[in-house]
């Protein structure tokens, strides 16, 4: 390092030529494109430029290796958070770079956009700000505290330059300290703490800003994932095993008269059929598959007998046993000597992800041996680890780029959406670009669902109807299996299979993610435990029913029986539900949504249930939840009607309020919560993976329903801006798993029957309320 | 092969004809709005109007299409542009009031299945100007082949977007 080089706030900063810092080389201030340095289809997150551009007509472009799948967080508030942390306007950022292994620094998944508060892309702009400055006390020859940046302009001492004038020329040097495995599920981190704007100061942060891809999708302008086409393309359809653990005897015969075109690739128990036009692709691949045979295999529970399965037959010993931080004092006296106590468990079914569009991609693995891919993935850069894995090759051989498609609400956020190994191996057999396009069975059949879970709960009251004890076993299988499916089945190198000894998510430990809001609990235990996923061990595929977190993942499965349970607990108190919960808390923000959905809802202040005369009628109940996720708090009262003959629910309002500190969006933030609330009744009322001995046996909308237009009950959404908190939080998440707990306590409420199993299909219903 | 009028323009196409419409319309003719959601007419997002009725282009053969008119999502503003008589040079700047609408509601979240939506909802308009909320439920719930389904739930918005696609072309309650 020169002497003038200085650490400010982390960063290393530097007014000379070309340096050696940090193991990459240090460039001159963003002009022109990005350079790649250390690796190759790399770009180096140490330099600034990979992050942020500002050109000389004072537009900025902005990069992120975090991908929107319709969260808009990188298209309003990524640009709304570096607008404030420049000083610029929200308009100046006029191009946003997502996704593409190339063409972004940091990596990650499509979670987590914000960061708690402190996303790579703020970190990046603030030590971009502060270089700025640099320069602009240069320049302007005044010191960096005299010097006033507003709307992408800067002045002091009688003078004023815009952005794009200071830096035009300009060999400032600034190196991001960043740390972390580039195509890990994390990806890289930037580090150190640079000075962040005051939030008083903020301009940009808390308007509603339109999305800005909104436009051009709604104008059937957008490049979508499946308007990819390459010259020299092939269509792909594939033939996947017969169910979850067949072994292929024999592939079919290709008929080359009806489709001469078409050439049939098979690779292990991976067999593909590529054709030049899609038609031809499907009728053929239709063909083959009519001759091929399969080994037959049972070796599920069946949907019917899983919650047997897990409770009797799993293997819970294997995986070490978590528990939770907040454990404290003892339980086993308090709930022995508690005057009330309740006894329960409770099940949460597989669900599926179920994007719209079934996965597809495009790959060309090219003479050199290196592998485009175009593909719609929730995290490129892990995707990219996993196929260079695959190839037996390294990570700069691989290029994945992304573009918009369908909701994956997690699937893809360890790298395999399903399609894009499976292009790629295509590929490389035939030479060229291959695009593999599931079909919609193929993507219900072959795709990950979201673990089904139990938890076991007692909670003990003493005579005044506080809890004294609380206990919480909670059960579920491993949560993220990111292995490629087509690697799997052609027999290429992957990761291991989910398993006790591995750490993070790949791991079959459950560790517990619903962070406990009850401090007035005296004596509490939460516990996790984890296996293997149902049907791995036995499966001759190594496959069996694949797991992958779904949108709240793992909370959703604990904090459902954890607020019905307390739910239930207020009524055994004679307690009302949502003060129940607020004499149980010190949080002020968990009490603050809980008072806003109260007072929003129209809720009855009263004990559950309600004494309501049943006449033959509707019978109507209230229900509450409560979480708090990615420094969000939320609460959700669901006000139903139900029908105790037929058991049908009608979903009739859901009140959602949220408080993420400060609000970045708030026309964002509402769509994000309606729609997440939307897939919460959803969940609820409808949704519950259908398998036999064999495989899944939901194949389409008709035996994997998901709610429907005319089913949605009226919403409301409370947004709290809390600037006080000082940062923001997440929004995109928790909507979605708010509703169950509290749609279950509001049939609770209307019926006086506790209903402990989900979906709450109304021919459940009405047998729990029979017996 | 076969000719169709797709969005004001006569087109031939090579295709056999039992090629669903919707790999015609993405693959021929290169037009992205319509989507590949399931290919059993579930869920509503390769929908196109032929005729000026909503169809399911995933499961309409090419020939069932041969001297029909297709409107896609691209040939909105241009349907529009037509019925409302405007000028070419205005036609290429307008788009459809719904599309409009669909964007000062910020609708779409994915918006995969927003082509579908906005194509229902242009079917609906055009023959019910200022449709109730119990209108707009069963236009897209249960008029059609199937439910036009939405995985990330912007049911809501769907329907604050068609009331105020309804108001933005004259519709009046």
């Amino acid at each position: 390092m020169t002497s003038e080089n200085r650490s400010v706030f982390g960063a290393a900063l530097s007014r000379r030529g070309f340096v050696k810092a940090g193991g990459a080389l240090v460039v001159g201030f963003g002009l022109v494109g990005a350079k790649a340095a250390t690796t190759r289809n790399s770009l180096d997150a140490s330099l600034p430029e990979s992050w942020i551009e500002i050109h000389p007509d004072n537009t900025i472009l902005i990069r992120t290796g975090k991908s929107d799948f319709g969260q808009s967080t990188t298209f309003t508030a990524y640009r709304q958070i570096v607008a404030e942390e420049l000083n610029a306007r929200f308009e100046d950022i006029t191009t946003v770079v997502m996704g593409d292994t190339d063409r972004t620094p940091d990596g990650s998944g499509a979670f987590d956009f914000l960061g708690s508060g402190t996303p790579n892309i703020r970190k990046a702009a603030a030590y971009t700000y502060q270089a700025l400055l640099d320069v602009a006390s240069q320049r302007l020859g005044v010191a960096k505290g005299q010097i006033t940046a507003k709307d992408g302009k800067v002045s002091g001492g009688g003078k004023s330059f815009s952005y794009g004038e200071l830096v035009k020329g300009q060999q400032l040097k600034l190196t991001i300290p960043v740390k972390g495995d580039l195509t890990s599920l994390m990806g890289l981190t930037v580090d150190g703490i640079p000075p962040l704007k005051p939030v008083s100061q903020y301009t940009v942060i808390g308007k509603p800003y339109r999305n800005s891809v909104t436009a051009s999708k709604v104008a059937a302008k957008e490049q979508w994932a499946t308007d990819v086409r390459l010259p020299g393309m092939l269509h792909a359809r594939m033939v996947h095993p017969k169910n979850l653990g067949a072994t292929l005897i024999s592939a079919g015969t290709l008929d080359k008269n009806k489709f001469p075109n078409a050439q049939l690739v098979v690779k292990g128990n991976l067999v593909g059929v590529v054709a030049p036009t899609e038609w031809e692709a499907i009728k053929a691949a239709q063909q083959v598959e009519s001759g091929t045979k399969w080994k037959e295999w049972k070796g599920l529970p069946g949907h019917a007998r899983l919650f047997d399965y897990l409770k009797r037959d799993a293997d819970w010993k294997t995986t070490k046993v978590t528990q939770s931080d907040k454990t404290k004092g003892d339980v086993a006296p308090a709930m022995t000597g508690a005057a009330k106590k309740l006894s329960a468990t409770y099940q949460l079914p597989y669900m599926k992800h179920a994007p719209m569009g079934p996965t597809l991609a495009v790959a060309d693995v090219r003479k050199d041996g290196s592998v485009f891919i175009y593909t719609h993935n929730q995290n490129p850069q892990a995707l990219r680890g996993e196929i260079a894995q695959m190839m037996g090759t390294t990570v700069d051989n691989v290029v994945v780029r992304t573009f918009s498609g369908p909701g994956h609400y997690g699937r893809s956020n360890g790298g395999n959406a399903g399609a894009e190994d499976e292009a790629v191996i295509l590929s490389q057999a035939v030479g060229k670009p291959v695009r593999v396009q599931w079909m919609r069975p193929e993507d219900f059949q072959w795709s990950t669902q979201s673990p089904a879970a139990l938890s076991d709960v007692e909670i003990g009251l003493d005579a005044s109807g506080k809890m004294i004890a609380y206990q919480i076993d909670h059960y579920m299988p491993a949560m993220q299996d990111d292995r490629p499916i087509g690697a799997v089945l052609a027999g290429m190198p992957t990761m291991a299979a989910p398993n006790e000894k591995a750490v993070f998510v790949q791991s079959t430990v459950n560790d517990i993610q619903d962070p406990w809001l009850y401090d007035g609990v005296r004596t509490l235990v939460e516990r996790g435990h984890g296996t293997f996923q149902v049907g791995q061990k036995a499966s001759p595929l190594a496959v069996g029913l694949r797991d992958h977190s779904m949108r709240t993942p793992g909370q959703y499965q604990q904090n459902y029986p954890r607020e019905l349970a307390v739910s239930e607990a207020a009524a055994l108190a004679g307690a009302d539900a949502i003060q129940f919960r607020i004499d149980h808390t010190k949080e002020e923000r968990a009490i603050g949504v809980l008072k806003a959905a109260r007072e929003a809802s129209g809720w009855e202040t009263r004990p559950a249930p309600k004494k309501a005369a049943a006449s033959g009628g509707l019978l109507r109940g209230q229900g509450v939840s409560v979480m708090l996720r990615s420094a969000t708090y939320w609460a959700c009262v669901a006000q139903i009607a139900v029908n105790p003959s037929t058991g049908a629910i009608t979903v009739e309002k859901c009140t959602i309020a949220v408080d993420p500190g400060i609000v970045v969006n708030p026309m964002q933030l509402k769509r994000q919560v309606e729609g997440g609330t939307v897939m919460g009744v959803s969940h609820t009322l409808l949704e519950e993976l259908q398998f036999d001995e064999s495989g899944i046996t939901s194949r389409d909308w008709r035996s994997y329903p998901i709610l429907k237009m005319a089913d949605i009950p009226e919403i409301k959404v409370v947004l709290l801006n809390n600037p006080k908190v000082g940062t923001y939080g997440g929004g995109s998440e928790a909507a979605n798993a708010l509703a169950a707990p509290a749609i279950a306590a509001a049939l609770f409420d209307a019926t006086g029957k506790a209903v402990r199993r989900l979906p709450l299909k109304p021919e459940y219903v009405a047998g729990v309320l029979k017996a | 092969m076969a000719t169709l009028v797709v969005n004001g323009a006569r087109r031939e196409v090579q295709a056999p004809a039992d090629t669903p419409l919707l790999y015609v319309l993405r693959n021929d003719l290169e037009l992205s709005g319509p989507q590949f959601g399931c290919g059993l007419a579930q869920c509503g997002a390769c929908s196109v109007l032929m005729d000026g009725k909503e169809i399911r282009s995933c499961v309409t053969p090419l020939s069932a299409a041969a001297g029909k008119e297709v409107t896609t999502l691209e040939g909105l503003p241009g349907r529009w542009a037509q019925q409302k008589g405007l000028s070419a040079a205005d036609a290429a700047k307008t788009l459809h009031p719904v599309q409009q609408a669909w964007i000062e509601e910020q609708t779409p979240l994915c918006g995969f299945c927003q082509n579908g939506m906005m194509i229902k909802a242009t079917e609906l308009l055009e023959k019910t100007p200022a449709p109730s909320v119990a209108e707009i439920k069963a236009a897209f719930t249960t008029s059609g082949p199937s439910a036009h389904l939405c995985r990330c739930g912007s049911y809501t918005a769907i329907i604050e977007a068609v009331q105020r696609a309804g108001a933005m072309m004259g519709g009046k309650r």
